[in-house]
């Protein structure tokens, strides 16, 4: 379990009293209720024929002891061999039971979360990894699920030490405290144990964490260590590591090597205790020999639930909180609110930010009283340094975070009261780290209109660079892109989906460029297709390339949230203003001007080191 | 055998025939370990059905008349001493079995390692690290895992199914039949239960990591998701996926609800107390017996129930110890060449209609040639697929040509001595790695006796003083995996610094950094400007800058030379090469 101590408390977690939570759990499994109840019964019925093996047995012992001869020489094995079965069929029936309500809770709880995470506004996630998103959906609903296992599991072997009990009392009352005399020390032992066991565990895996780091390192310095010859420093250092390794490991094994032998011994002497003290009672008459020895045999049956009952008990908390983090996830409010889903008929793309206010949770203000407009059809490139507002702007139109005040409008529509799956199908958005799916670049390329035909398709590749890109793949359309695109390079994923936005034909672009470096070749078709783009949309650039910047029709320059100038590149740069300030720290190295002189460049700072 | 590039003067050598020959070897080395693991689990088997016998022997006290009160405190006190023994041998043996694994992983990790470190470049380049460093930490574990607890349980309860065969006969001779018959119906079910089991859980497991993969990439890219309202497509098809692995989960629990191991239990305990009552009426066994082998029968129990676990996790450790050997035995093909061609470098390229065949993820080369003098700086350009690395890769003989030549000062690489050659080649690749050392050591890796002013010196020329002073601690600070991060530039100027100190007579630059800014561009554009001076270096670039002003530009599409020349000339030739250097933005075509 202290896999999950790691889980740290997220924005959006609240907590449930145990009454919800409960009875919000209970709705997951009211589908299954014949079948919670039918492994119910089963559980009693284990628990039953577990506790009637050992006072069969006793009772064979007081036959014999009477020395009665007869019939129940065979009825007795034939006792233990139906309560064989029936432990058997019962758990059978149980197991197939259980396993389905589990099966069937687990992938309600799946589907909703998924949908709750499918729903939720872009703000949700930047407030934690999508990792964590990730392990609430799948990990978490299983935790939670396999609760009831553990439940029903303990709560038979508590039933059946409660019958033996009970039977006991019944027998000998006197001979009870001699039963449960070890049982405090055994719950102490197995709770100092846990502890002890969860520390060096912790401890372990810290120190694993840091070996294994190493261990990597080690690994992936073989290539260097191998250029420069220096294989004997490298192994030499990699020695120790590994046996540091193993000196934390051989400390966490002792501890854990302890644990059963230590409760072995203490059940042996229990067990001979109350061997000594029953035979006493049984050699006074006070009870049967039968007795006696039942008392003998129950005994393991008092330790199971509490030896259990200390590692459950963290489990089943465990469960809880793993339920609580999914209810959290399902039950986040959305931050985006719209008033209205009214249809959204073909844009035209004009957007006007009028008097609009923005912040990021309850941060500082990034707009506020932001005013812009966009004409149709126009391009509009921002620029400006970190935080000046350029993404917020992007991010607003995209309808991903919510505005706090203000009115933002698209063809005179406010964008509150549009339906915002329609608005969205408008939109052409590429990020900065263009993200791909996997399946094969035609999939991603139609991943906004599936129904889109091959050919179409393969004449929109063509316009591009003569479809050269497509020839470096090595399926063409049909190569896989693997995880998140990790096979193409950069470029290509870009390209891929500049083609995703193509082929989707929106009324609205919004591009953050990339700035990652890529061959001046590809990099030729990349603008190409952006120029296809451009032409037809409603465009909003991020721009990070001095091509991109030449190309827009306006140039709007931020600082803190607020518009400083506005125009052409040429206009501005003649200006001298910010943009220029921009230009000198951005864009000047990209320009023809800078790669002609480069060399120039180069020497005179060599020689002026 | 001795191909190794790097090797001890005096390692044992493991036997390698197989995964189980290589895992007894390694085991044998501790045959102490191993006789106090046996022997602990048969002792601490014995004790445990001694103390059944001793409870029927108190029975049996307190039945004589007058009960034999003395008798039954000395067997109580037996019983207590006893099953501390058993504690003391169980510990013998869960520890022993502890350090057989942890001494296995240590000594397996070492053997793996020292084996990588003697593969040649080629294997290294070729094998991803990824994938080797699973097998030295997961894979490793695994093997430690499979002896504790794994084979630890696996002949522990070995033991405790032996311990009732050996002991019940001392009752009756016929008192064998129920534990063996019962081992005989253990063995067989709980194969056939495994057999099933194993493709239905694998199925179960693939199932999860489907849905998982899916589910971390659509919550990754919920931005397109959301960008494209495909949230309901994306819902369906996570539904789908979940269904799936609901399913397998379900087949799953259906197999090991049948678990019939645990009928065979049920049996075994009714048989034995039958044959026990059946021989305790003809007068063979007194009520002590009778009680002290059906107590036997009940440590068939901690079989039944461990098995399952004990099983899979030696089945896991057998399949890694498989991989990490695989690993171990894989072949490497170049020859050294110790007696080959060793005479300093002038640094003189010349490519002879090299072709190179496709070979896994690397792109093949057709019909290439080209010249290049000493001290010149080339550029290599093309787009991902292009060729660029491997004509890098053949330079420095990772990989060997399939046709035509490779020759440096007019001798072909395959002449060279490796390890001549390969010392004044120096080739920085695109993600430079740093090991978790200060500055100064990083720097100086290739030359540990270089002083601390060459060092700086060296910084200076690859302009990465004015970063590194501003560093926490300067030369000093721990920079890599566990120390500071440096950005990509960063750790570029770093390389180009070590490559100051080493002096190759060529330098191969796989430059892939962008600079959002003009002044770490200026930077850049000056190391690498001063990396070049004097001798031989190729730069596989997208700066349109360095291959403006590269001596020879190589224009590389799909594996084969589309261009070659100096600026001027290509500006002639090449459209596609016009094309970049076009001063306006890109119309549409």
């Amino acid at each position: 379990m202290s896999f999950f101590d790691g889980l740290d408390a997220e924005s959006y977690d609240r907590s449930y009293r145990d009454r919800d939570l409960a009875r919000r759990m209970l709705t997951y499994f009211r589908h299954h209720t014949r079948a919670l109840a039918l492994s119910v019964v089963m559980i009693l019925l284990i628990s039953l024929a577990g506790a009637l093996l050992p006072i069969i047995a006793a009772r064979g012992v007081d036959a014999m002891a009477a020395g009665r001869s007869g019939s129940w020489v065979i009825v007795l094995p034939l006792m233990v061999l139906a309560l064989g079965l029936v432990i058997w069929g019962a758990n059978w029936v149980r197991r197939r039971l259980t396993s389905r309500a589990v099966a069937d809770v687990m992938l309600a709880l799946r589907r909703d979360g998924f949908a709750a995470a499918a729903k939720h506004d872009l703000s949700f996630y930047d407030d934690l990894a999508s990792g964590k998103v990730v392990s609430r959906i799948t990990s978490d609903t299983s935790e939670f699920a396999q609760v009831v296992v553990l439940v029903t599991d303990l709560l038979s072997e508590i039933l059946e030490a409660l019958v033996l009990f009970v039977v006991l009392v019944r027998i000998e009352p006197r001979l009870i405290p001699w039963l449960l005399a070890m049982l405090p020390l055994v719950f102490a032992f197995s709770l100092i144990f846990r502890r002890l066991a969860r520390t060096v565990t912790r401890q372990g895996f810290r120190a694993m964490a840091n070996v294994n780091s190493l261990v990597k390192e080690a690994v992936s310095g073989i290539q260097v260590a191998k250029n420069f010859r220096q294989e004997a420093t490298i192994y030499q250092e990699f020695g120790q590591v590994n046996q540091q390794s193993y000196r934390i490991n051989l400390r966490r094994g002792f501890v854990l090597a302890f644990v059963f032998p230590v409760l072995n011994a203490l059940a042996g002497i229990a067990i001979a205790i109350l061997l000594y003290v029953g035979g006493l009672y049984a050699a006074a008459g006070i009870i049967t020999v039968g007795a006696w020895y039942l008392f003998i045999s129950s005994m393991d049956r008092f330790w199971y639930p509490v030896l259990n009952l200390t590692a459950f008990w963290s489990q089943v908390q465990g469960g809880l909180s793993a339920a609580e983090r999914i209810f959290a996830l399902i039950d986040a409010e959305p931050a985006v609110v719209q008033v209205e889903r009214r249809p959204v008929p073909v844009l035209r793309g004009e957007i006007t930010f009028d008097q609009v206010d923005f912040s990021y949770g309850k941060g500082v203000a990034v707009l506020s009283g932001f005013d812009l407009h966009i004409a149709a059809g126009e391009t509009v490139a921002l620029v400006g340094h970190t935080g000046a507002g350029k993404s917020s702007i992007a991010r607003l139109i995209t309808r991903f975070y919510e505005y706090q005040g203000g009115r933002l409008m698209v063809d005179a529509q406010d964008l509150r009261t549009l339906d915002l799956q329609a608005y969205r199908r408008q939109l052409g958005i590429v990020s900065q780290v263009p993200f791909l799916f996997s399946g094969t670049v035609l999939d991603n390329i139609r991943y906004a209109r599936p129904e889109t035909s091959l050919d179409e398709v393969k004449a929109l590749t063509r316009q591009i660079g003569e479809g050269e890109w497509l020839e470096a793949l090595p399926d063409g359309l049909r190569t896989e892109v693997g995880e998140r695109g990790s096979r193409l390079s950069m470029g290509q994923r870009q390209l891929v989906s500049l083609m995703r936005v193509l082929v989707q034909q929106p009324a609205i672009f919004i591009l953050d460029e990339a700035t990652a470096n890529i061959d001046p070749f590809t990099e030729h078709q990349i603008q190409q297709a952006l120029a296809l783009i451009l032409d037809a949309t409603t465009s909003v650039l991020i721009a990070h390339r001095l091509s991109t910047v030449q190309a827009a029709d306006r140039i709007i320059v931020l600082q803190n949230g607020r518009i400083l100038e506005q125009g052409n590149h040429h206009s501005l740069l003649a200006g001298g203003g910010h943009y220029a300030d921009l230009y000198n720290t951005y864009f000047r190295h990209q320009s023809l001007a800078y790669i002609e002189s480069a060399r120039q460049a180069a020497l005179s700072g060599a020689t002026g080191l | 055998m001795t191909t190794a590039e790097f090797s001890l003067p005096q390692t044992l050598q493991s036997d390698r025939r197989s995964p189980l020959r290589w895992i007894t070897w390694h085991v044998g080395r501790h045959a102490w370990l191993v006789l106090v693991l046996l022997s602990g689990a048969f002792g601490n088997a014995v004790l445990a059905a001694v103390m059944f016998i001793l409870i029927g022997q108190g029975l049996n006290a307190v039945l004589e008349s007058p009960p034999d009160l003395d008798r039954l405190l000395q067997i109580a006190l037996w019983i207590g001493f006893s099953q501390v023994v058993r504690g003391g041998l169980q510990l013998a043996r869960n520890y022993s079995a502890e350090m057989i694994g942890q001494r296995l992983e240590r000594q397996i990790r070492d053997e793996l390692y020292l084996s990588l470190l003697g593969k040649s470049m080629t294997f290294h380049s070729l094998q991803p690290v990824g994938d080797t460093m699973a097998r030295a930490t997961n894979d490793v574990r695994e093997v430690n895992l499979m002896f504790s607890p794994g084979l630890n349980l696996v002949v522990g309860s070995a033991n405790f199914l032996l311990a009732p065969l050996l002991l019940a006969p001392r009752y009756d001779p016929s008192l064998v039949l129920v534990p063996a018959l019962f081992i005989l119906g253990y063995t067989l079910s709980l194969w056939q239960y495994l057999r099933e089991l194993r493709p239905i859980a694998e199925d179960a497991r693939l199932a999860f990591g489907r849905m998982n993969t899916h589910l971390a990439e659509a919550i990754d890219g919920i931005e397109v998701v959301k960008g494209h309202a495909q949230e309901v497509a994306e819902a369906d098809r996570f539904g789908s996926l979940a269904s799936d692995s609901r399913n397998a989960f379900v087949r799953q629990g259906d197999v090991e609800a049948r678990f019939l191991p645990l009928l065979l239990m049920g049996i075994a305990e009714a048989a034995a107390l039958l044959q026990a009552l059946l021989l305790y009426q003809r007068g063979v066994l007194d009520v002590g017996e009778v009680v002290g082998f059906f107590g036997m029968i009940q440590l068939f129990g901690f079989p039944t129930f461990v098995s399952l676990y004990a099983y899979s996790q030696v089945a896991l450790g057998m399949a890694s110890s498989r991989r990490i050997l695989e690993l171990i035995n894989r072949q490497t093909e170049l020859d050294r060449n110790p007696s080959g061609y060793a005479l300093p470098m002038r640094g003189e390229i010349a490519f002879d209609d090299v072709s190179f065949a496709h070979q896994g993820q690397q792109s093949g080369l057709q019909h290439v040639s080209f010249r290049v003098a000493p001290g010149q700086t080339i550029a290599v350009v093309g787009q991902t697929g292009s060729g660029k690395s491997t004509l890098i890769r053949l330079l420095n003989r990772i990989h060997d040509v399939s046709q035509g030549a490779v020759r440096i000062d007019g001798v072909d690489v395959r002449q060279w001595d490796l390890e001549a050659l390969r010392q004044q080649i120096s080739i920085i690749e695109q993600d430079v790695f740093l090991f978790s050392r200060s500055v100064a050591e990083n720097i100086a890796f290739g030359r540990p006796q270089a002083t601390q002013a060459e060092i700086e010196a060296a910084a200076g020329a690859a302009q990465a003083h004015e970063f590194i002073t501003a560093l926490p601690e300067g030369y000093q600070t721990i920079v890599g995996e566990r120390g500071v991060t440096l950005s990509g530039g960063q750790r570029q100027r770093l390389a180009l610094a070590r490559a100051f100190l080493t002096n190759p007579s060529i330098l191969v630059l796989d430059d892939s950094t962008s600079s959002i800014d003009s002044a770490t561009e200026d930077q850049i554009q000056r190391a690498i400007f001063r990396a070049a001076a004097g001798r031989t270096t190729i730069i596989i670039t997208h700066r349109l800058s360095q291959i403006r002003w590269a001596d020879l530009i190589l224009v590389l599409r799909k594996g084969r030379l589309a261009a070659s020349g100096a600026h001027a000339d290509l500006l002639d030739a090449s459209p596609a090469y016009r094309r970049i250097f076009s001063p306006a933005p890109p119309e549409d075509a």
